[in-house]
């Protein structure tokens, strides 16, 4: 048994630089390569004046890393403000195409009947306040910050339908997207610490949409914005899985050819060994 | 996805193969869809291991000269136009949105055929035995019908002279179920070989395998091509899975008796379909979903 096995290893070793090989992607992906570290030079989105300014923020990572592993990540956002305030976090992922489809009984059978296009849809949405939302809010001049009901009520439907159904079709949507982790259901906490450092989790579930999402943050005075901060957030996948999957979407046939001929290895030689056992 | 899981899973599929003598693509496929596969992702990989499988039969059926390349050819006439047409229409299902449950409803049909139709074999051959072990096995090759059609052949390794429209026919429905469910199709090519075409029971094994290993090569070729949907990291876990198990599998099946064994199998399928049925059946815990969202590995 452990011949074969050294066997199957020499086997999987002896074919595998011929896979390596076509495993290149024909355009250069963007993305670091498997266990980069972070890098060091990343500067944090500080407005580029020579004064202090009023809100600075960073982020523990500058990017979220799908690995073939990946099972979510907590990500640590932190800053400092100039007192007084409130700190405002929102997180959202690249906007979208999404379809939803809709499930009724046919002949005691679920199938989907009903389907419903909405454009703009964020692929994932987060907001985290220091205070009550609704109370930092409360004189409705919090202007650009969206809870997501909000945000929601702008994304456009596709083609024609009742409004009634439309509610109840864009409510489906959050409804798939909280399951999923990507809308979290409830408002994030921003804690405060010495009455100028703030911290936040931003918690992204395992099934993370790729893209560049956009972390935001405010500060708050009196309920009105008074400084604002941006940066990009790269989420995408690394290494191996992310060279494959970018590989499989630009070059169909390659890849499918390339399947077969993995598959014509493997069974050749991998049926050739266990006979012999 | 857990790798271990997949491997497993590969492995278990490959013990089965060894077991019964087929693919195992017809329950691996439905073992995928239970672990959180999405569908279309599962038949499209699938198909690809159904290339290394069949290539790895095919080599010792070549040697033992077991291939009648003939008609292997003319069945894979009918396999290519077959397949060419599945993925034109599993695409167009996919686009509607209804491919899952299409996959899931040809699935519960097809296993329940077949699971019952194996069960009652296996139930009347083993009381007859009971009651006389003596007992010959039927005809086996009967002249129907259809051996009337026009464009005959003549097809020397099978001893057949049939009409050509026949292994077409049969090739471009299995083209179709295997373009479809992701399976090589063996379990319905070889029956049907045997039974309706009346081919030697030593041919049929190493033919069929011939025709389905062009067939899932060109179903995962369009597939990858045109749905993308061929996931080659776990085509590659169910090969090794397969490679391992499918030795284990016909160890264990020398020692049990044929009639036990496609009674095991039957059950085996028929409770595949029951869950599959019981799926479709119940009441889902939401009714929305979000299409073409695929499970990343």
């Amino acid at each position: 048994m452990r011949r074969l096995l050294a066997l199957m290893v020499l086997g999987l070793a002896l074919s595998s630089p011929a896979v390596a090989q076509r495993v290149e992607p024909p355009g250069s992906l963007p993305g670091p390569t498997l266990g980069s570290s972070p890098e060091p030079g990343t500067p944090p989105s500080v407005p580029n004046t020579s004064a202090m300014p009023d809100l600075i923020m960073d982020l523990a990572h500058p990017r979220v890393s799908i690995t073939s592993a990946f099972q979510g990540e907590t990500l640590l956002l932190f800053g400092m403000f100039d007192p007084p305030g409130e700190i405002v976090v929102v997180v959202a992922g690249p906007p979208s195409r999404e379809t939803v489809m809709r499930k009724e009984r046919f002949l005691g059978l679920w199938l989907n009947t009903g389907r419903q296009a909405f454009d703009d849809v964020p692929a994932y949405y987060f907001i985290a306040a220091s205070q009550p939302l609704q109370r930092l809010l409360a004189r409705g001049a919090g202007g650009e910050i969206l809870s997501l009901e909000d945000r929601l009520s702008s994304v456009r439907s596709v083609g024609e339908r009742e409004h009634q159904d439309l509610i109840r079709f864009r409510q489906g949507l959050v409804e798939v997207k909280r399951r999923e982790g990507l809308y979290p259901a409830n408002i994030g906490q921003v804690i405060v610490q010495a009455g100028r450092l703030f911290r936040a989790d931003l918690p992204f579930p395992s099934r993370l949409p790729e893209g560049v999402y956009e972390v935001r943050a405010y500060l708050l005075r009196e309920g009105r914005i008074t400084a604002a901060v941006s940066r990009p957030l790269p989420v995408g996948k690394v290494g191996f899985s992310a060279e494959l999957a970018g590989w499989a979407a630009q070059d169909g046939e390659l890849y499918g050819l390339s399947a077969i001929a993995l598959a014509l290895l493997a069974g050749w030689f991998g049926g050739a060994v266990m006979r012999r056992v | 996805m857990n790798i271990f899981v997949l491997l497993a899973l590969g492995g278990a599929a490959g013990l089965l193969a060894g077991m019964f003598g087929v693919g195992g693509g017809f329950l691996a496929t439905p073992l995928l869809i239970f672990v959180g596969i999405p569908p279309a992702v599962a038949v499209a990989s699938q198909a690809n291991q159904v290339v290394a499988n069949s290539v790895s039969s095919l080599q010792v059926q070549l040697r033992r000269g077991n291939v009648d390349i003939r008609m292997g050819l003319v069945l894979l006439l009918g396999g290519m136009m077959g397949s060419g047409g599945g993925v034109w229409l599993f695409t167009y299902l996919k686009r509607i949105g209804q491919i899952d449950f299409v996959i899931a409803v040809t699935y519960v049909v097809m296993l329940s055929a077949i699971g019952l139709l194996m069960l009652y074999e296996s139930a009347t051959t083993y009381i007859r035995r009971r009651r006389n072990p003596e007992a010959p096995r039927g005809k086996l090759h009967t002249h129907y019908l259809v051996h009337r059609l026009p464009f005959k052949l003549r097809f020397y390794k099978s001893k057949l002279y049939i009409s050509a429209l026949l292994p077409i026919g049969l090739g471009f429905v299995i083209g179709i179920l295997s373009a479809i469910l992701g399976v090589g199709g063996g379990f319905v090519l070889v029956p049907a070989m045997i039974y309706l075409l009346g081919m030697p029971t030593t041919v049929v094994i190493g033919t069929s395998n011939f025709q389905i290993l062009f067939v899932a090569a060109n179903v995962t070729f369009l597939q990858a091509a045109s749905n993308g949907t061929v996931d080659v990291v776990l085509a590659l876990l169910l090969i090794v899975g397969g490679v391992v198990g499918a030795p284990i599998g016909s160890r264990i099946a020398a020692r049990l008796p044929g009639v036990v064994l496609r009674g095991l199998m039957a059950v085996l399928v028929l409770a595949v379909a029951a869950e599959l049925l019981t799926e479709l059946l119940r009441t889902p815990s939401s009714q929305y979903s979000i299409s073409g969202r695929e499970a990343p590995l």
